[in-house]
């Protein structure tokens, strides 16, 4: 019987403390991730271990036979796969081990560690490279207890905890917003004046939400015949605007434009004909393209550039506060399967 | 009458207590805590307080023999009871969050009420509905009609609420976790076409009653029940057409259920005024004797 004991450690190389620059160097593809496996089973120390690699972070997670030195060992497996000198990845690479390296994994899938905190898309990533580590045979009792145990917990911070709520990008909050006025956006018509950056997003956002129906507007009729060929919607004129806003449930404005293109009398004359629709407006034209006092027609709402912004603001300052409860919980949980981890022996 | 070594009050008053409790849990996790109290949970919470009483209402319903509904006491109970089963009954379908905490405020400040108000649960009650099961089926269909205009009011004030939000861009307090305002705009058209329904129908059994012995009902009572039913098919006709916007008809169904609330009053001056004839009688008959 082996006297040996392993250890359970997560090397990681992320954004918190290594640039851009020097992070392009660690990253690698699906390819490159099946070799890294090979490249590590083939060391036979390394009985189990899981690749995370998003554009934020590059991560090892592995068992490893405690009887070398497993930081060392890492390292120098890292530096033979990347050709990169020890040294670098020394300066480069964090190494938690056991009970920290399950709460790095917990905070790390729940968005703790995200560099826009709280975003969603990480816990996707990290299951995408779950599934990869059990399709290459990777993954053992340990990191399938790890990862399954470690995602239900970053579920139930992301469930109990403020972490992920709350947009934090415009577009989104504009789409938010108008999922609070509307419910179901499959039901609603969006009319986009201009063909900027911004409104391209937004209609993306508004999509993915389940809006269909879009109507493009420009000065130029056919660049609103192209751009709605690009982003999917009609080409709506200007001058027929008044007709426009009794139709459409949602305007962004963002057109060039030294005077507001929505008025008040404009507003006013459409919701009479919009049988207690609710109208919103979202104003991100500079100057204006909508005049200010429109929301003060009953049922219309008009949001501006400064008003989604300070929302945005708001959600990201509730998502900080809560990283402080959110990073305790992960302490609690790991700890709990850090504990079971030992009992199942699962890990000598 | 004691029942499981409670009296029926008392177990009420434990039914008041978790009501309260899933109100101040709910308000608490939203505002404080910033965390969606789950749908089950208040719905286990809630559905815990209206099985209590039920328990207390079933026990005086057995210690008299008949529906509770003898005074202003047992009224507003029944009330709380039937906007409480709306909830639990029919609220999933609308899953709307928060309304099962909107629904234990209104519970526990109506039951409430009810406990504190001296002379409420006067001992000198007499059946307000007469001795046949029609007529009492008649009180309690109204009463109801009366619980899910109550959710309605709940609904209403989430309504205003959300759309005040929305005009103020404050997106903190309750907003994140209340429905938008159209699908709260859809369910006030749904509840109040099934209140409207529920309450059509208790009246409709009353008449026949009524047209039999006129004299039966009280004018006040008539009048003021028959106002709260033309008032709610003016509400439901103005809405079904879109003549009146949704904020609007919000603002309004506050107001008439505020009006029904002291509508119930003349029902219990019914009572009274009964116990009072039948008190004069019995001694008129006991000086003859």
């Amino acid at each position: 019987m082996s006297e040996s004991s392993d250890a359970f450690l997560v090397i990681s190389i992320n954004h918190e403390s290594v640039p851009l620059k020097e992070r392009e160097r660690y990253s690698i593809d699906g390819d490159k991730v099946a070799s890294l496996y090979q490249h590590l089973g083939d060391s036979g120390v390394t009985s189990e271990s899981l690749v995370l690699s998003t554009c934020n972070r590059f991560e090892l997670y592995a068992k490893i036979d405690q009887s070398i030195n497993t930081h060392d060992f890492l390292v120098d497996e890292l530096s033979g796969f990347y050709g990169i000198d020890k040294f670098q990845i020394h300066q480069h690479a964090h190494v938690r081990e056991g009970r920290e390296a399950i709460q790095h994994l917990i905070e790390v899938s729940a968005g703790l560690r995200s560099q826009i905190a709280g975003e969603a898309e990480i816990f996707g990533q990290v299951k995408a490279a779950y599934a990869d580590c059990q399709r290459l045979r990777s993954a053992g009792k340990l990191i399938n207890r790890v990862f399954q145990k470690g995602f239900q917990a970053a579920k139930m911070i992301r469930h109990s905890t403020p972490i992920g709520e709350g947009q934090i990008n415009i577009s989104n909050v504009a789409v938010d917003l108008s999922a609070k006025i509307y419910g179901n956006l499959s039901r609603t018509k969006a009319l986009v004046l201009g063909t900027g950056e911004i409104g391209e997003k937004t209609v993306k956002a508004l999509r993915s939400r389940g809006t269909e129906n879009f109507g493009i507007v420009s000065r130029n009729q056919e660049r609103a015949i192209e751009v709605a060929s690009d982003w999917g919607g009609k080409a709506e004129s200007l001058d027929q605007l008044g007709n426009h806003l009794a139709r459409y449930d949602i305007i962004l404005a963002s057109i060039g434009s030294e005077e507001a293109v929505i008025t008040y009398e404009l507003v006013k004359q459409a919701n009479y004909q919009r049988d207690d629709r609710p109208l919103f407006l979202i104003d991100l034209g500079m100057p204006r393209n909508i005049e200010a006092g429109c929301d003060n027609v009953e049922n219309v709402f008009l949001y501006n550039l400064d008003d989604l912004a300070r929302i945005a603001d708001e959600n990201l300052a509730e998502r900080k506060k809560a990283i402080a409860v959110s990073r305790e919980i992960a302490a609690e949980r790991s700890e709990t399967i850090w504990k079971a981890i030992k009992k199942r022996g699962l890990i000598q | 009458m004691p029942l499981f070594g409670l009296e029926d009050r008392h177990w009420i008053i434990i039914a008041t207590v978790v009501y309260a409790t899933a109100f101040f849990l709910g308000t608490y996790s939203a505002l404080k805590l910033r965390r969606k109290t789950g749908r089950p949970y208040m719905l286990s919470f809630v559905s815990f307080g209206w099985i209590l009483q039920t328990i207390g209402l079933y026990a005086r319903g057995l210690q008299y023999g008949g529906c509770p509904l003898a005074n202003n006491f047992e009224l507003a109970q029944f009330m709380v009871w039937s906007a409480t089963a709306i909830y639990i009954f029919v609220g999933p379908a609308f899953r709307v969050s928060l309304l099962g905490v909107f629904t234990s405020a209104f519970s526990a400040f109506v039951s409430a009420i009810s406990l504190i108000a001296s002379g409420w649960d006067s001992d000198d009650r007499t059946p307000i509905f007469g001795d046949t099961p029609w007529i009492e089926t008649h009180a309690a269909l109204a009463l109801f009609s009366y619980g899910v205009f109550g959710v309605l009011t709940l609904t209403s004030i989430m309504y205003l609420l959300q759309s005040r939000s929305l005009k103020k861009k404050s997106v903190r307090g309750f907003f994140p976790y209340l429905p938008s305002i159209v699908e709260l705009s859809q369910i006030n058209t749904r509840l109040l076409t099934i209140g409207f329904i529920i309450l059509s129908l208790s009246l409709g059994i009353g008449s026949v009653y009524w047209a039999q012995d006129i004299e039966s009902v009280l004018n006040a009572k008539l009048y003021a029940t028959v106002g709260v039913w033309i008032l709610y098919g003016i509400l439901l006709i103005i809405r079904l057409r879109k003549m009146i916007a949704a904020k609007l008809f919000a603002q309004f169904a506050i107001i008439v259920f505020t009006l029904a609330l002291l509508s119930l009053g003349f029902v219990s001056d019914e009572e009274k005024s009964q116990s009072n004839e039948e008190k004069s009688v019995s001694s008129i008959v006991h000086e003859r004797e």
